[in-house]
């Protein structure tokens, strides 16, 4: 029997996750494709999160702001310098990265509450930011069109088929790194800085240059789900990146477990699938419009609580448990 | 090795949740044409049910409810009941983009109606791929003109007028007007397509400010600097004339300014008609002596006008229909939309297409009985419902009387500097108990 190192086993994980989702593609309808792109889009955001916050310890609350920069970049590559979307989404990732270095360089030496109050106060500020430059469009924003799918996939191939295509590839990919990189010294020495700073710079680790490299991934990851998530509504404003979406990433996050990585899927469906099952539930027992629209808020307050108390590490961590027990 | 196979298997478990979860639902055949039985419309309503959007306009589709129920009690429309799916995005442009794809997907609604709001619907539109599939988008409530672009939005109808229409009926009302005309002028705007939309608007009827305008971010203007730009501009010698071009709450925030600062007598106050709605400036806690004299421009009858044939028949249905829903502009608006939208149903006729209903409003739209007092102008080459505006005078009670006591309508277009025209349109009278007859 032939012995796999690790690496070689994550990446046939990833192919065979990423050949289930090809079989999957073919077999649901426009709407499933739809949320089935957003599903990826939220997993890639929530594991920027868990990078961050879950490997080197640092809190961010205003991700949105993070994703907004790379939405941004990503548009402009695409109407200003004519790139080809692929290449706008690196892009996106890319500046989005740089813009995160800086940042995590100006924000090295804080930590806690005032780090997060620093990201918060970003993403709060976003709109005015956005419309003091013309070129972002103000609140209307600027368009942000891939184009329809190449032809060569034929008549039926759907718009929302190419966007789960892209948006489950460019997810697949980018997890795949990070969690190479995770399972690398970096991740190792990421950890450490989280559970002790000061044990790890005694150990000869550069605490701050190495929080600004966390800061500067996670906010590439985020910026390429930005441009994911602009893609997917054909446009790019600063209302398409609320506070309350960097709130709902953190949810999502920590029903995946923030410390594990394994189960960002299980967040992105989280946040897809609450809005459709307040709205089955609703159907089946009736109720009033109020209660339609506050159902999804408090399933998530009621998941993310029962997750706080009973999965504090994530369900991946409850399976583990469960599997030493046997 | 324990720990990669764990991993190997946690991701066939992640792997497995989503297919079991995606999988859940396939989507059965279409139907020749979507949301249309034998029984049955289904028109689909996206837009702010909660948040602060939702508090001003979260009334929209409860009003347009009523009214179809209304018409479902007196018979129809050739005999199929109106059904309408109302969804929440928020206001925001991520959930109006989803909301809406479910409206088309899930729902399967035959049209849209009433969608709110420019950022949210622009994206809607193509994210639903309304275009795509000739999804007739009703009498979308919002003024901004790039919605009139056929080529881009080949299936939308707009019912307000545009903003850039708006300013430029102001202003020739200023230069009219002999009390406002020898007085300074100024602009405070919203900076986005609203705002910028008036400002062009200003622009092509030659309005020249007397600085210019100060804009803000939607949602931005806070207390203090609407304190700082009103406490500049009283230096200005005379009455000046303040134009406030946003959404009623900034109209609200400029206003408490004034009183906080005793300057409410020192300006003539010109509000849009998005920004003019008395019964929300006095519910956000706006002293009735500060509306008392501020000039709005309309389109519409006053909502608290009970001698209005159109607004008297649309309370009877919301007292009956909408029970505990206080009747103002907001539901008056409903009201309308959900009356032209029964008018459009009728004239497409009992084969009942996407392509008809479309092609009926084209041909006959200019000519539904409409609350407004002002024309409508859907053509083969028109998309723009509502083309012109009234101006009138709030009193404390938050009525708007017309203007020096006489009606006067005005009309004009988005693009053309052409001066606005006085208008005698005679809108045609309301159908008996509501319920439109025509073909």
């Amino acid at each position: 029997m032939v012995k796999l190192s690790p690496n070689r086993k994550r990446l046939f994980a990833f192919i065979l996750l990423g050949w289930v989702l090809l079989l999957i593609s073919d077999r649901v309808g426009e709407l499933r494709q739809y949320q089935g792109s957003f599903v990826a889009m939220y997993a890639l955001a929530i594991a920027s999160i868990i990078l961050l916050t879950g490997y080197s310890g640092q809190l961010s609350l205003g991700h949105s702001a993070l994703m907004a920069v790379g939405a941004y970049a990503g548009a402009l590559s695409i109407n200003n310098l004519k790139l080809h979307p692929a290449i706008a989404l690196v892009v996106a990732a890319l500046i989005a990265g740089v813009f995160g270095l800086f940042l995590g360089f100006v924000v090295a030496r804080l930590s806690g509450p005032y780090l997060a109050g620093t990201t918060l106060a970003l993403a709060v500020s976003l709109p005015t930011i956005a419309n003091q430059f013309p070129i972002l469009g103000g609140e209307q924003g600027i368009v942000f069109d891939i184009g329809t799918p190449p032809q060569r996939f034929g008549e039926e191939f759907s718009q929302y088929k190419w966007f789960f295509w892209i948006s489950s590839l460019a997810a697949l990919i980018s997890i795949w790194m990070l969690s190479n990189l995770l399972a690398s010294r970096y991740g190792r020495v990421f950890r450490a800085l989280r559970d002790n700073s000061v044990a790890a710079q005694l150990s000869g680790i550069n605490v701050g240059r190495l929080k600004a490299v966390a800061f500067a991934i996670s906010s590439g990851i985020a910026g390429l789900a930005g441009g994911l998530l602009v893609m997917l509504i054909s446009g790019v404003s600063p209302s398409a990146f609320p506070l309350s979406l960097s709130f709902a990433l953190l949810t999502g996050a920590v029903v995946t477990g923030v410390y594990n990585l394994k189960g960002v899927m299980l967040g992105g469906l989280v946040l897809v699938a609450i809005p459709e099952i307040a709205e089955s539930v609703v159907s089946r027992i009736g109720g009033s419009e109020g209660f339609t629209t506050t159902l999804p808020g408090f399933m998530v307050s009621a998941l993310l609580i029962l997750a706080v108390l009973f999965t504090p590490n994530g369900p991946g961590q409850l399976l583990h448990h469960h599997k030493k027990k046997h | 090795m324990i720990r990669n196979t764990r991993m190997k298997r946690l991701s066939i478990v992640s792997a497995v949740a989503t297919v079991g979860a995606l999988v859940f639902s396939t989507l059965p055949a279409q139907a020749a044409t979507p949301g249309v039985s034998a029984k049955e419309i289904k028109l689909g309503y996206s837009g702010p049910l909660t948040g602060s959007a939702g508090l001003v306009y979260g009334k929209l589709p409860g009003a347009m409810k009523a009214y179809f129920d209304h018409i479902n009690a007196n018979g129809g429309v050739y005999g199929r009941k109106i059904k309408l799916v109302s969804r929440d995005d928020k206001y925001l442009p991520t959930l109006a983009a989803t909301q809406t794809t479910n409206l088309i997907l899930n729902d399967k609604v035959f049209a849209l109606v009433g969608a709110l709001g420019t950022a949210t619907h622009s994206k809607a539109y193509v994210a639903a791929q309304l275009a795509k599939n000739n999804v007739p988008d009703l009498f979308v409530n919002t003024g901004f003109s790039g919605f009139a672009n056929k080529a881009k939005y080949p299936t939308t109808f707009t019912i307000l007028p545009s903003y850039a229409m708006e300013a430029k009926i102001m202003a020739k009302f200023i230069k009219d007007t002999p009390t406002l005309a020898p007085q300074a002028s100024f602009l405070i705007a919203q900076d986005d397509e609203f705002g910028v939309d008036g400002v062009n608007g200003f622009a092509l009827a030659g309005h020249k400010f007397s600085a210019a305008p100060t804009l803000y971010p939607q949602g931005a203007l806070t207390p203090a600097l609407a304190e700082g730009a009103l406490t500049r501009l009283s230096a200005v010698p005379g009455k000046p004339v303040l134009v406030l071009f946003g959404t009623t709450d900034s109209t609200a925030t400029i206003l408490k300014a004034a009183e906080k600062l005793s300057l409410t007598n020192k300006f003539t106050w010109i509000a849009g008609s998005v920004g003019g709605d008395a019964n929300t400036l006095l519910a956000l806690g706006v002293k009735p002596a500060t509306i008392n004299g501020a000039l709005a421009a309309s389109f519409f009858p006053d909502a608290k006008d009970a001698t209005d044939p159109y607004v008297s028949e649309f309370m009877k249905i919301n007292t009956k229909y909408n029970k505990g829903v206080s009747f103002d502009n907001v539901v008056l608006q409903g009201m309308n939309s959900a009356m032209l939208t029964v008018q459009a149903l009728r004239a497409a006729g009992k084969n009942l297409t996407r392509a008809g209903l479309i092609s009926a409003i084209e041909s006959k739209g200019a000519n539904f009985a409409s609350a407004g007092l002002v024309p409508l102008n859907y053509s083969a080459t028109s998309r723009v419902g509502y083309n012109g505006y009234w101006f009138g005078q709030l009193n404390e009670k938050g009525e708007l009387k017309p203007f020096g006591g006489k009606l006067s309508i005005y009309t004009t277009d988005s693009t053309s500097n052409s001066a606005p025209t006085a208008s005698s349109y005679e809108r045609k009278p309301v159908p008996k108990n509501g319920v439109p007859t025509n073909s």
